[in-house]
């Protein structure tokens, strides 16, 4: 063992001698401070500013005066969405989906104002994130300290002498492992820095640790496969150039190719497309407004039997309450198939992007490190099931209040004149059945079985690339 | 000149690594072109799917209006920006920018900004099209190809016997990083002509597309002689070449792209959409000259007919949804201007990135850019005035309802 840290010390005296190596160091370790820095500045405010959002909005849609209840159904209220703590880590897709919807009677919104949207565009990686420089600059750095480490011996005309000394080609890839091995522990306190804080803003320790793990696989893995190509490549130039092009392919080509092909493969329609289909099939539930639509007959019927009279005013309940409760209930379980529809097909395209992991460890840490953050599609995906309860919840009790609570002839005589307006409304007091909303991220241990694919393939890349370098040492002559 | 490059040529068949790499650029530009065509078609087709079931979905759910106001309530009109013909080569901004919306008579202000975008995944990666590969990669694979020229035949022992032999070292270098260097460009260009041919995309498009792509790797080319002049062994020099890189396609980007959104704050959404919504529902609850001055304001030619009777009169429902666009208009225009300021900002910015340059400039040509997607939300605004004028011109004057005047409802033409 004694030997291995011989090896590596001599190994750190080199780098520290290599204006190269130091300044590339210096360089990706500003960046990583500065990008996080920023990016918690960033999500800090946010977080705050949404929460303010939410409460806000809870309090206004409160303080509404006493109406007619089917208008607070369309003045309808707001869910926002605020970025989880390791958000400061991996904003993840929020940037894309827009944080905040609007919720209202009959209709499902989409999540608006993305910030991509309004962002300045300056092409394909503007936008850094402590996230993207740990996937794409820092292998960088390890082909840059690593690609020689190796074939240098070779080059100089040690590697003869050591191997003659008795030492082996595993014991001299052992010492150059733990040097790549010291860097990789290095570059991590950054990462490691920024979960503890995300702790402190109330991450649970298990999912703050698995990423950290996280990236130290994916760190490992680039260690590995830059020493496997220093062991057998025997030329500096050339070792570099192909330790460059499996970055390029890993990094930046196999991520943007699986986009293309997961689109192409499956097609999931959008949100207008579905809608069209579905217009088509709500015409025939009826039009919630109009409770004397045909296609409510039966409905009378049924509703009159119950209550055993033989016309709509005679009901003790209010009738265009009743009819807005059904037609709302029938229309939402409508909403609801296409949605979920819809979310299925995206969430079927992300998996065949996650299988693409298996081409490169860059899709594989990045997928995990959103899933582990609470920011991939599929929290994006909750956040619009969980705000459509919302929005079915307040939406049903306002209809329930409308059915019981306003007189059927003072509601149908409500437009003849101010007096009867002022008459057709019920008791501020009814708007306090909007339950609270505060979105939250899902417990660690789902974010943590959701990422087990990725984090498994991260796992077959190490075993491989250490076997790979194993076989590669083992063969070492001079 | 062309006998050294002859005779370049028939060195470089047998330079494996140098074929490698062009090799690679070819194959990418052919993957890049057929998806970004694949893609681009796909949204025709989904366009003109949707333009069918809309128009039908029109017609049914007009089939059984009884009056105007309902007719107006009831009517979606589907407004979408077709991909152009060079769009195949830069998606841009159509992942995270949405191309189609179905709006109503309602206030636009609550419709306009919906966005049907596709999977979030798609946006926040980004797709593999041409203009990526030729802004990001092309580059890189240029660096691959020059870095070691003299160094190679260094190590190869060559060098100074080569030097000397030749008169000047120009003669030397120069014919073989050409060709290296115009290899590249037709390998990638060969691909996105055949793409354009096939796509019917304008010659002059075409052109000033491939004039990107060789001006871009000429500044490259020029990038790494510059840098190859150093004297450094040739993993230095490739070292120091990819930090150049890094720089100028990632890090000057990124740094310009948070001063430029610092520098330009937008209005917060939100503001907008709750703004709008406040004033149209709080119009319910005042007096109905609270709405239709501010109204008529906009449109004196119906002050005559302004005077609500009624307890609910579709012509009052239509001024409140009119007056709270007009009174997030100022808000509206801000969130637009600071787009449009923060995109020339970028524009400005850029000639700091070539990568940034070229894929703006690709976005430019195939209209898929800030710029065309701010004009697209322009388009929908024009229309839904259009709409607006149709039926405030029978709503107002009380004009007896007959579904046949129906048929002149104004139609949304993506071209104007």
């Amino acid at each position: 063992m004694s030997m291995a840290i011989r090896i590596a010390r001599e190994e750190w005296r080199l780098w520290l001698r290599s204006k190269v190596v130091v300044a590339a160091a210096l360089i990706i370790a500003v960046l990583l401070a500065a990008t996080s820095v920023l990016t918690i500045n960033r999500i800090a405010d946010e977080q705050v500013q949404r929460m303010e959002q939410q409460v806000a909005a809870e309090e206004t849609f409160f303080a509404q005066p006493d109406r007619h209840p089917h208008r607070m159904v369309h003045y309808g209220h707001y869910a926002f969405r605020p970025p989880p703590p390791l958000a400061v880590f991996e904003p993840g897709v929020d940037a894309v989906t827009g944080q905040s919807i609007f919720l209202e009677g009959h209709r499902q919104n989409s999540a608006m104002f993305a910030d991509t949207k309004a962002g300045a565009d300056l092409g394909g990686f503007a936008a850094l994130t402590p996230a993207s420089l740990y996937q794409l600059l820092l292998p960088l750095l390890l082909i840059v300290l690593g690609h020689a480490m190796f074939l240098r011996e070779r080059e100089s005309g040690t590697l003869a002498v050591l191997l003659a000394q008795g030492s082996s080609g595993t014991k001299l890839a052992l010492g150059k492992a733990t040097a790549l091995l010291s860097v990789i522990a290095i570059f991590m306190i950054p990462l490691i820095v920024v979960a503890a804080y995300s702790v402190t803003l109330g991450e649970s320790v298990l999912a703050a640790a698995s990423l950290v793990a996280g990236y130290f696989l994916y760190l490992c893995i680039w260690g590995a496969i830059v020493l496997a190509a220093s062991i057998l490549i025997r030329q500096r130039a050339i070792s570099l150039g192909a330790l460059v092009f499996v970055w390029l392919f890993a990094a930046l080509i196999v991520p943007r190719v699986a986009i293309n092909a997961s689109s192409a493969a499956i097609d999931a329609p959008g949100k207008i497309e579905s809608d069209l289909v579905m217009l088509a099939e709500q015409r025939k539930l009826g039009d919630g407004h109009n409770a004397a639509d045909p296609a409510f007959e039966q409905l009378q019927a049924q509703v009159l039997e119950q209550y055993d009279v033989e016309t709509i005013e005679e009901l003790p309940i209010n009738w265009r309450g009743v009819v807005a409760t059904y037609s709302e209930a029938e229309l939402t379980n409508l909403l609801n198939r296409f949605a979920e529809n819809r979310m299925a097909l995206e969430a079927g395209q992300s998996r065949l992007f996650d299988l693409f992991g298996l081409a490169s460890p860059t899709i594989a840490i990045a997928s995990s490190s959103r899933m582990l953050a609470g920011t991939d599609l599929a929290t994006h995906h909750r956040f619009l099931r969980e705000s459509e309860n919302l929005r079915f919840d307040f939406v049903q009790a306002l209809n329930q209040a409308h059915a019981t609570d306003l007189d059927y002839a003072l509601d149908m005589n409500r437009n003849n004149d101010a007096a009867s307006a002022e008459a057709a409304r019920i008791n501020a007091e009814s708007w306090q059945v909007l339950d609270e909303f505060r979105f939250q991220p899902d417990s660690a241990v789902d974010r943590l079985g959701r990422a087990r694919l990725p984090l498994g393939i991260l796992l077959l890349w190490l075993a491989i690339a250490s076997s790979f370098v194993v076989w590669a040492a083992r063969k070492v002559r001079v | 000149m062309l006998r050294s490059l002859t005779r370049e040529l028939r060195f470089l068949r047998r330079d494996r690594g140098a074929l490698f790499w062009l090799a690679l650029a070819f194959a990418l530009s052919v993957i890049a072109v057929s998806f970004g065509i694949a893609e681009v078609r796909e949204q025709r087709a989904t366009i003109a799917t949707l333009v069918e079931e809309d128009a039908a979905d029109r017609a049914n759910a007009l089939s059984t209006q009884q009056d105007w106001g309902g007719a107006a309530y009831y009517a979606f009109h589907l407004t979408y920006e077709p991909p152009s013909d060079f769009a195949f080569a830069a998606v841009g901004q159509r992942d995270t920018a949405p191309w189609k919306h179905r709006i109503k008579m309602l206030a636009l202000e609550g419709q306009i900004h919906e966005a049907d975008t596709r999977n979030a995944d798609f946006g926040l990666v980004g797709r593999f099209d041409f203009a990526f590969l030729t802004a990001s990669l092309a580059p890189l694979l240029l660096i691959l190809l020059l870095y070691d020229l003299r160094a190679s035949e260094r190590t190869a022992r060559r060098h100074d016997l080569l030097v000397a032999t030749v008169g000047s070292p120009r003669s030397l270098w120069l014919p073989r990083a050409t060709l290296r260097v115009l290899g590249l460009a037709i390998l990638l260009l060969i691909p996105l002509w055949v793409g354009a041919m096939i796509e019917g995309a304008s010659p002059g498009v075409v052109l000033q597309a491939s004039a990107i792509v060789i001006g871009a790797l000429l500044v490259w080319w020029l990038i790494v002689e510059l840098v190859s002049r150093i004297d450094a062994s040739p993993s230095v020099l490739l070292t120091s070449l990819i930090g150049l890189w890094l720089a100028l396609a990632i890090v000057v980007p990124a740094i310009s792209k948070a001063a430029i959104e610092a520098a330009n704050p937008v209005p917060d959404g939100g503001e907008i959409l709750l703004l709008q919504r406040e004033t149209v529902n709080d119009a319910w609850d005042l007096p109905k000259d609270d709405t239709m001055e501010p109204f008529v304001e906009q449109y004196p030619e119906w002050r005559e007919d302004s005077v609500i009777d009624e307890g609910f009169e579709w012509k009052w429902y239509y001024a409140f949804q009119q007056v709270g666009d007009q009174t997030v208009a100022p808000l509206a225009r801000q969130y637009r201007e600071a787009r449009l300021e923060r995109d020339r900002d970028a524009g400005l910015v850029s000639l700091l990135s070539p990568t940034s340059f070229v894929e703006r400039a690709f976005e430019k040509l195939a209209r898929t850019d800030a710029m065309a997607m701010v004009a697209y939300e322009d388009r929908i605004r024009d229309f839904h005035e259009d709409l607006r004028r149709f039926h405030y011109a029978l709503i107002f004057p009380k004009v007896e309802y007959d579904a046949a005047r129906l048929e002149d409802l104004p139609q949304y033409d993506p071209s104007r």
